[in-house]
């Protein structure tokens, strides 16, 4: 019997933010459906609202024209849509048949038979009465399934199943999934992978803030195209600033940096090597969770790496904590303004003293120098033109343009040597983004280095000399910015090659 | 269909406002259990919170109890400003009274000035050096310092048990479970005639004051307003992390060795098994209900003090089991949350769309 879901107009807001704006898609069974957007696009909310974790605003869910009332987990589960996250919701100790009887309406015996005949029939392997806690991630992921396909559902949700996966689960988990879809469930991928999009699915919808752009047939989209409806812009050779450094010497230099997590939604970084010279302006593109944090978060010594190498202006800084790489004249802005750059319940004047150095004298002998920190604050909102010259207001009544331009003056006026930005325009207007990018060409004419992490291709092009694309913690060649084209940068965004 | 929305802006005045709502509706509420007990409500809060401090007397026991459970709770106010769960000062207050009452032990039979300051400086040594546990446990090896400060109450408890009943139990004292009295040396000095009130009430004081210069004037006060606030910023901006976790607990555990070693050498004057009425644990409503301000904690030490009064007063004249002194500390706590709540964020009951009555 063939299945019809249909999403109609969802939207749900959260406190600050638009998860899903009027959301509507069909999906008909006999097909794999990829659901693809950046880290905070929307899709798992979206997902949660199909298996009844969070109920949506508005909106309804149609499963064969009737309207689904999914307002917990047992709802889903009733309408026969079985849905795996991301984490695996398993009780570690228990053995894998003990987690899959917990839930289940069989008694054990003919609960036995059946999860013997699916093994069977999809050729998993997995012994039953072992603890889950001595399973692989791809065979937990397995028995999730197995949970799912005892209820004999009409639709399988995948919520980015291969981010834990080794690359033989993955082509493992593809092969079962296309035999689940040959037999008529409807299966939703939530990915975002292009690759993966591209090798299993049939159609693809992308999201984008809390909507969907585009509906489309994979077999008429490549990497690149679902790349520049990923991150939104059509990417148009801009015309950048001219590269003015040439023979300079180079200032920062990282050698063998590597990381490694235990956490596995976390990126790991293999292996970059990269420099920067004098007045130059290093870019570093992908589309966002293949790395950017945790480089960002080691470059500002904010994560500590063993055997990396960093030299600074000819001196080791590898080891250094951020207060004490900014002594040697070095800034961050980080993505996160309003949680990590700043802090939206501190005065502006407190938040200036985040950024602490020891010519500064904000505090001496341990004490508070409230009345240096305020003039230097003064300063800083005229300089970089805030709209405010109140330094007692706390910084959650500032717009984001107001509290990037106060950040970016934190950093800059102490005049240092190596800025390096991570997003710096995020979610900003038209009118800061520009004052912003003015005043980091402005760094590079000054003979000053930045390090420019964006997800802005647009960006990147406009304001770099070199660029190198970040992909799953791996870094491409590093090409002068004139020999990029937007395609080139679509390609290795995507983990494709270009040579 | 009922949604909840947090407040963007909340106004300054009614954050420390809001404390005094959770009273009033503490009293209210008291009334209503006195009421269902069978007892005139009138009557019976106001032998609980009127009788009690109706007399030289009563001020002065109500200073008593408020001394330790200000001094504790402005150690906590550091653990708590800086995202630290120190939830063990009941621990750290005994294990103090140990090392402070050892101290006090040793010179049982002598007399001279230099005592008291020596057993004062063990008490606190011996709190800072029982806070250091979860601290350590917690910057080196990534344990939960809830569980473990929490923990750690019993063993200090147990080991409080042993050593009253067995090595430093009073050889005359006919196997009950205490110590021997301490010499006059290892008390505090009274401050007035007749009244129990001692001069532990000025290391509380100065406690306050210091604490209020740390948090507001240096740049470790800083430290921990910042890491308080997002400990990302804190990790972004440079903080050693890990050393700010042992200074907010060595400090925290100070002040509770202080309390405890403030109340066997102030009103009880040796060891035994009931040195406090959780007080460490009380301390912690404390620390909320003065916002973890210094001088909030002040007040908020005297309104709980006086739950403890008033409890005993209750005994007395209406029979009821002091416990209720629990049950008044409970409700200004689950006020205070209450108010909080709708303090930061708003309740918005949406009438039903036409969409959700087809269901």
């Amino acid at each position: 019997m063939a299945t019809d879901l249909r999403i109609s107009n969802i939207s749900k807001i959260y406190p600050g933010c638009i998860a899903n704006d009027n959301v509507s898609l069909q999906f008909k069974s006999g097909k794999i459906y990829a659901l693809l957007g950046e880290n905070g696009a929307g899709k798992s909310t979206l997902v949660k609202i199909l298996s009844g974790v969070i109920s949506p605003d508005n909106g309804e869910v149609y499963l064969n024209e009737k309207n689904l009332k999914l307002s917990s987990p047992l709802d889903a589960k009733k309408n026969k849509i079985g849905m795996v996250f991301q984490h695996f919701n398993l009780f570690e100790t228990l053995s894998v048949f003990e987690n899959l009887s917990i839930d289940a309406t069989e008694d054990n015996k003919s609960l036995r038979v059946k999860i013997n005949e699916i093994l069977k029939k999809y050729n998993f392997s997995i012994d039953l009465d072992v603890p889950v806690l001595n399973l692989s991630a791809g065979q937990k992921q397995k028995v999730e399934i197995i949970r799912c396909l005892l209820r004999s559902p009409k639709v399988l949700i995948m919520d980015e199943p291969t981010s834990v996966l080794t690359e033989q689960e993955t082509e493992e988990l593809f092969i079962s999934l296309k035999k689940f879809c040959d037999e008529g469930i409807l299966i939703i991928y939530i990915t975002h992978k292009l690759k993966e999009v591209l090798s299993l699915c049939d159609e693809v919808a992308v999201m984008r803030k809390g909507k969907v752009v585009s509906v489309s047939q994979t077999q008429n989209e490549r990497v690149e195209t679902l790349a520049n409806k990923m991150v939104g812009q059509k990417l148009a050779k801009i015309k950048k600033k001219i590269n003015i450094s040439t023979n300079k010497d180079e200032i920062f230099k990282v050698k063998h940096l590597n990381f490694y997590s235990d956490d596995p939604f976390e990126t790991n970084l293999v292996n970059l090597n990269f420099s920067v010279k004098k007045g130059e302006c290093l870019g570093i593109a992908g589309i966002s969770g293949n790395g950017q944090n945790e480089l960002f978060q080691i470059l500002s010594g904010e994560i500590i790496t063993p055997d990396t190498s960093i030299i600074f202006r000819n001196k080791e800084i590898a080891k250094l904590n951020p207060k004490q790489r900014r002594e040697y004249l070095m800034a961050f802005s980080p993505e996160d303004r309003i949680s990590q750059a700043a802090v939206p319940e501190l005065k502006i004047y407190e938040n200036v003293a985040l950024n602490n150095f020891k010519s500064s004298n904000f505090f001496e002998k341990g004490l508070v120098n409230e009345k240096k920190i305020k003039e230097h604050s003064k300063k800083i909102l005229s300089d970089f033109s805030v709209n405010t010259d109140n330094v007692e207001l706390k910084s959650q009544f500032l717009s984001g343009g107001n509290l990037q331009k106060l950040i970016l003056g934190r950093e800059l006026i102490t005049a240092p040597e190596l800025l390096i930005c991570y997003n710096p325009t995020w979610g900003l207007d038209v009118g800061a983004i520009n004052y912003i990018h003015e005043t980091l060409i402005k760094i590079n004419d000054q003979e000053k280095s930045t390090i420019l992490i964006s997800t802005d291709t647009e960006e990147l092009l406009k304001l770099s000399d070199r660029i190198a694309v970040i992909y799953k913690g791996k870094l491409s060649k590093i090409m002068p910015s004139e020999e990029v084209t937007p395609e080139k940068l679509g390609v290795l965004m995507g983990g494709g090659s270009i040579d | 269909m009922i949604k909840i929305e947090k407040r963007n802006d909340v106004p300054m005045v009614l954050y420390f406002f809001t404390p005094f709502i959770a009273i009033i509706l503490t009293i209210l509420g008291g009334g209503i259990i006195f009421y269902i007990l069978g007892f005139n409500p009138i009557e019976a809060l106001k032998f609980y919170f009127i009788t009690p401090i109706s007399n030289l007397y009563g001020l002065s026991e109500l200073l008593l109890k408020a001394t330790p459970l200000c001094l504790i709770a402005i150690g906590l106010s550091f653990c708590f400003k800086s995202n630290n769960w120190n939830i063990g000062a009941e621990g750290q207050l005994t294990f103090g009274a140990i090392v402070g009452g050892g101290v006090a032990l040793l010179f049982y039979n002598q007399e001279g000035f230099y005592i008291l300051p020596l057993v004062i400086l063990a008490g606190a040594v011996g709190g800072m050096i029982f806070a250091l546990i979860p601290a350590i446990l917690k910057t080196y090896f990534n344990t939960n310092e809830i569980l473990v400060s929490l923990m750690l109450v019993y063993v200090s408890k147990l080991l409080l048990d042993y050593l009253v009943v067995g090595p430093w139990s009073n050889p005359e004292g006919f196997n009950f479970p205490e110590t021997r009295q301490f010499s006059d040396s290892s008390r505090m000095p009274l401050l007035f005639d007749g009244l129990r009130i001692h001069a532990g009430i000025f290391l509380a004081l100065a406690a306050v004051m210091l604490s209020w210069f740390i948090l507001y004037k240096t740049y470790l006060g800083f430290q921990i307003k910042v890491s308080g606030l997002s400990l990302k910023t804190a990790k972004y901006a440079g903080f050693k992390g890990k050393t700010m976790i042992l200074v907010v607990f060595m400090i925290s555990g100070a002040c509770a060795g202080l309390a405890g070693v403030g109340e066997i050498t102030g009103p009880i004057g040796q060891l035994h098994r009931m040195i406090s009425p959780d007080y460490g644990f009380t301390a912690i409503i404390v620390a909320f209900l003065g916002r973890l301000n210094p001088f909030g904690i002040i007040f908020a030490s005297l309104v709980v003090a006086l739950t403890y009064l008033g409890a005993e007063t209750a005994q007395i004249f209406l029979q009821i089991p002091k416990y209720t002194g629990q049950v008044f500390q409970g409700m200004i706590l689950f006020f205070l949350l209450a108010s909080d709540y709708l303090l930061f964020f708003k309740v918005k009951i949406l009438s039903l769309k036409k969409n959700e009555l087809r269901h």
